[in-house]
């Protein structure tokens, strides 16, 4: 055997020519699964991330019957307990606290209908873009600490006809009670998303505003999460979905809150299988090619071996390890340019932002991520691959006949 | 504001009524001035009918209506014309609302979502609807000058006190001197732009009170929108049967 | 023309090495003009379907509507408009919509709704919207007194098929708009957020409610194909001609939607660029070591008197004919896969939900892409591979040449 391995070996080098081709053929076909699987993964989370970092979140918990209903007395359960289990949980990176219900928005000049959203903050900034929405001129995120800051979009400032520092009456309605709780507030920060049901239909404040004004004392009607890795979130099985789920509350994935974003994931799933499979048979037909030119062009190199008593059983052996050999130089090759490219797009980044419409504030760059499963998993496929392919010249060089092969040229 | 909250801002007139006193004559202190005219209205018990006109560049209405109020915290609304709306009822007690429509023949209580939420596709602005019109308290006065001063006329420039839930930068009012009845007021927000007007007219007597029988309230920066309400007949401290107050009274027929 | 003979010739005569070469040609011809016609198919598929669901493809408002929605902006000459719409062939259905806001109450509760006037028939026809009643029925033939309500405002007002809902609103003239119906039907349409406000009446009783006779807020249409949506909104635009109307596509009315669609489209034209280019070094790898090997053939014919441009002409003759052959099949049969794909469709592995449909059954689509950016790609790769060696090739001393191997 391992005569043959060597012989193999070296019989790749003597048509340097054809191998370096060949085996470039090869390692572009690797490089290029071992890219697509990273471009594959940067797109895969920034889609995750565009829908759920502005301000979802990737799982959120509520009390239960709260996403239905929207009611103000439905607050998460054992608050104190949820939150420091959430502190200890290891996938957690981040998740704050909020209070969600319905409210009017009055100024000199108008009055519109708004999704409150109290906030703490410290931690909201870690969980949603909307600091980062906040251009330059237009104020800020609660940084100070009056507690009368509240956020707007862009566009509600427009329809309401007020700036930075205007005054404006927050109304809402009481838990139980449905009383009226009004509140001046001054604008001290405006958004914009360019997308315009954000930038609309929100007001941000300080959560101790908004549950006083409320009165649900300390409740929260929503935390929203962070995990540490943005396909956690996509995992059915794990186990905090039950572990958030007691207690008369109910822990979901963006999924089930955003579910067609999930059809389009779904679809970039196929597509990844469907990329796989027309690279393997690209690769496919390289090393065929290869291998059957080789064998035969060295017709007469074969039958000289025959002749000289080598057994059809060695001449499978050395046109499969011929391929192996193959195999192995493009693995390589084929790694070390993967993993360059590659590696130079994480750093870079894909850019392809030249949408028609101007770029919205959150558009991002392509980011490859790649994962040392796939440095392993598709080099062993692509040699499994070639050997697998080398079968058939493998079995046509046994068949051979000598006397044939002798009298072939090319 | 649109047009709605004009109506809203007339409701909440009738509901809440602003009360306005007899002249008395008392010292020139600003806030003197506005209490004397806050109390103008204010009685134990009223009736009115009353006409409402709201104008809108895509419509215009008149709605004729009989109300009857108790204090501060009781009022009742029926309506008398036009034929569609007719027999609609309005009750108030304290924060509670609760509406008759003859058509369904339903008594639906008004939610606090409702007071809130985009209703009939309009904004209901709060300052007007929901607000206990505690304008005394609210405020800080003090005389004032305009361009064009009306003889007998004084001028009080009232600024909401810091960190209270009002809209406005300020609000300046004209009081006759002589019997304290408003003139005009005008709401302006805190860049000093005027942003709506309410002008009093037509001084009448109604038994016992001489007040202006009609205001117009006027969003400065909306075109074509204006809404006037009259007065055509009204009774102050007068009896009234408490039963009125009841959503029994909502349903009965006129 | 003999070189075209002899180049003919040349590519019968070394069977192996032709089919070998003309295999990774055609293959990488298939597989590029297949997987294009199955991402655009699947694509569409999901645009199709997500713009079915409700919104439609093309959607005719008041100039302004879109921007700040007014009971007021309105569109008022629907039968004109709808006879253009009847006119024109490519477009499928049409449904007009009326929309406003109102209180809607059950008993004690009450709630927020959207009223939404529908034309039954219409609506049916264009986004399937009996499909979505999932408790109850659709509207009658005599649908006054009726409701069908979205589940979300069912569950709010704790209501069931057969309660009377009382509707309260503002009419256009200003007045209080109310009456009262009865729920015949609770729907499931997939968006959540719309079925907690969704409240459907017939358009002539909501036109009636509302006093808006013979106005509606919007019309939605569906086209025969995705990629007419464009050309469909442009000549609806043209023939409407109304300045006080706009004609829009899905991608400025669910304009979030497109943003998300197009985003994940530029990353498939990445996938795109890396197969072209994998099939590119596919080919070249072939053609290139063919043209290599035949170097001592080259020298053959120099030193018998070709002239060194000849040689280069008959390589690249070959490498095209040869190329234009895997072409012509390569077309036969991806045209075959993408039609029996976009025909009978593939079903998927696990069911895709979106707007609450499940959608187990795509389609590849047969369009032009498909085909000529494979074509390109093996033209251009095959020749510029041939090219350079070619060129040596015929540039080599013939001695030398013939003593290689």
């Amino acid at each position: 055997m391992w005569f043959y391995m060597k012989l193999a070996w070296r019989n790749m080098f003597r048509n340097k020519r054809r191998t370096i081709i060949a085996s470039i053929a090869i390692g572009i076909g690797l490089a290029s699964l071992i890219l697509t699987a990273a471009v594959m993964r940067g797109m895969v989370s920034n889609m995750i991330k565009a829908a759920t970092a502005s301000f979802l979140g990737e799982a959120q918990i509520h009390g239960k019957g709260f996403r239905e209903t929207g009611e103000v007395e439905q607050t998460i359960n054992n608050l104190a307990q949820v939150t420091e289990n959430l502190k200890k949980e290891d996938i957690v990176d981040a998740f704050t606290l909020r209070t969600i219900s319905m409210g009017m928005l009055s100024s000199p000049a108008n009055v519109n209908a708004v999704m409150v959203v109290g906030i703490k903050p410290e931690t909201e900034t870690f969980l949603s873009k909307i600091d980062d929405a906040i251009g330059k001129e237009s104020g800020d995120f609660f940084k100070g600490d009056n507690p009368r800051e509240i956020v707007i979009g862009s566009k509600l400032a427009e329809v309401l006809e007020v700036s930075l520092g205007d005054r404006v009456v927050l109304t809402v309605a009481q838990a139980k009670t449905g009383d009226l709780s009004q509140e001046m507030f001054r604008i001290s920060g405006i958004y914009s998303f360019d997308i315009k049901e954000m930038d609309t239909g929100m007001a941000f404040i300080r959560i101790e505003k908004s549950q006083a004004m409320l009165g649900i004392g300390d409740r929260v009607h929503q935390i929203a999460v962070k995990f540490k890795n943005i396909e956690t979130a996509s995992l059915k099985e794990i186990p905090f979905w039950e572990k958030y789920s007691i207690d008369g509350n109910e822990a979901v994935s963006w999924i089930t809150l955003l579910p067609q974003m999930k059809a389009v994931l779904d679809m970039t799933g196929i597509t990844i299988g469907m990329m796989v499979i027309i690279m393997g048979a690209v690769v496919v037909f390289g090393i065929i090619n290869t291998l059957f030119m080789s064998l035969y062009e060295r017709m007469f190199e074969f039958a000289v071996m025959r002749a000289v008593g080598t057994r059809p059983s060695g001449m499978r052996k050395l046109v499969i390890l011929e391929a192996g050999a193959l195999g192995v130089i493009s693995i390589i090759l084929g790694l070390i340019l993967g993993v360059i490219v590659t590696l130079i797009f994480t750093k870079t980044g894909i850019d392809y932002r030249g949408i028609e419409f101007a770029g919205t504030t959150i558009h991002e760059m392509l980011y490859p991520e790649m994962h040392i499963t796939d440095l392993i998993f598709f080099p062993i496929g692509v040699l499994v691959f070639t050997l697998v392919v080398g079968i058939y010249p493998a079995w046509v060089a046994g068949r051979m006949k000598i006397a044939d092969a002798l009298r072939k040229s090319l | 504001m649109r047009r709605s909250t004009i109506l809203s801002a007339l409701v909440v007139l009738l509901l809440f009524p602003v009360s306005i006193i007899q002249a008395e004559t008392a010292k020139v202190d600003a806030k003197e001035i506005v209490k004397k005219m806050d109390e103008l209205y204010r009685s134990s018990s009223s009736q009115a009918t009353m006409e409402m006109e709201i104008i809108t560049p895509h419509w215009k209405r008149t709605l004729k209506m009989d109300a009857w109020s108790l204090g501060m915290d009781q009022t009742f609304i029926r309506i008398l014309s036009p034929k569609k709306e007719r027999g609609i009822a309005t009750l108030r007690i304290d924060n509670e609302m609760w509406n008759f429509l003859p058509k369904t023949n339903k008594v639906m209580k008004v939610p606090p979502s409702m007071m809130m939420g985009s209703w009939m596709g309009s904004d209901f602005t709060n300052d007007d609807l929901v607000k206990e019109f505690t304008f005394i308290d609210d405020y800080s006065f003090e005389l004032t000058d305009v361009e064009n001063p009306q003889e007998g006329v004084v001028y009080v420039k009232c600024i909401p006190k810091p960190d209270l839930p009002i809209v406005w930068g300020h609000i300046i009012i004209a009081v006759k001197e002589k019997d304290y009845s408003p003139v005009w007021q005008k709401y302006y927000d805190e860049k000093g732009k005027l942003m709506r007007e309410m002008f009093f007219k037509e001084v009448k007597t109604f038994g016992k009170r001489t007040i202006p029988a009609v205001m117009e309230l006027i969003p400065t920066h909306k075109e074509g929108n204006k809404t006037i309400v009259r007065y055509l007949d009204a009774k102050f401290d007068i009896n009234i049967d408490k039963g009125i107050f009841s959503l029994r009274n909502l349903r009965a027929r006129i | 023309m003999l070189m075209l003979k002899i180049a003919f010739r040349n590519i019968f005569r070394q069977k192996r090495r032709t089919i070998l070469t003309a295999l990774s040609m055609f293959g990488g011809f298939v597989m590029a003009a297949f997987f294009i016609g199955w991402s655009d198919g699947a694509y569409n598929n999901i645009i199709d379907m997500f713009t079915r669901n409700q919104m439609g493809h093309i959607q005719v408002h008041h100039k302004d509507y879109l921007d700040r929605p007014s009971m007021y902006k309105t569109v008022d000459n629907l039968p004109a408009i709808e006879r253009i719409l009847k006119e024109t062939k490519t477009v499928e259905s049409w449904a007009p919509r009326l929309y406003s806001a109102g209180l809607a109450s059950v008993g004690e509760k009450c709630a927020g709704v959207r009223i939404i006037g529908i034309d039954p028939h219409q609506e049916n026809r264009t986004t399937d919207f009996q499909q979505k009643i999932t408790q109850g029925r659709m509207f009658s033939e005599s649908p006054a007194g009726e409701v069908i309500i979205g589940k979300g405002v069912a569950k709010v007002l704790n209501a069931r098929l057969e309660d009377e809902v009382v509707i309260v609103s503002q009419a256009a003239d200003g007045s209080i708009a109310n009456d009262i119906y009865r729920i015949v039907g609770i729907l499931e349409s997939g968006d959540e957020i719309g079925d907690r406000t969704a409240f459907y009446l017939p358009l002539s009783v909501a036109q009636e409610l509302l006093v808006l006779g013979g106005r509606v807020h919007e019309v939605a249409l569906t086209v025969q194909h995705l990629d007419d949506v464009r050309g469909v909104n442009r000549q609806l635009q043209q023939k409407i001609d109304d300045p006080k109307l706009s004609v829009e596509p899905w991608q400025v009315f669910a304009r979030s939607f497109y943003i998300a669609m197009k985003a994940d489209k530029e990353g498939m034209w990445i996938m795109l660029v890396i197969i072209v280019l994998v099939v590119a070094i596919g080919v070249l790898n072939t053609v290139l070591m063919s043209v290599l090997e035949r170097r001592r053939e080259y020298g053959v014919l120099k030193a018998v008197g070709t002239k060194p441009s000849q040689i280069v002409k008959m390589v690249l003759m070959e490498v095209n004919i040869l190329g234009i052959i895997c072409i012509v099949a390569g077309t036969a049969v991806g045209l075959l896969l993408n039609y029996i794909f976009s025909v009978h469709g593939y079903s998927l592995p696990e069911p895709l939900t979106y707007g609450g449909m499940k959608f187990q059954h795509m389609f590849s689509e047969i369009n032009a892409r498909s085909f000529y950016i494979p074509t390109i790609t093996v033209i251009i790769s095959a020749t510029l591979v041939s090219f350079f060696p070619a060129i040596k090739a015929a540039r080599t001393d013939p001695a030398r040449s013939m003593r290689m191997h």
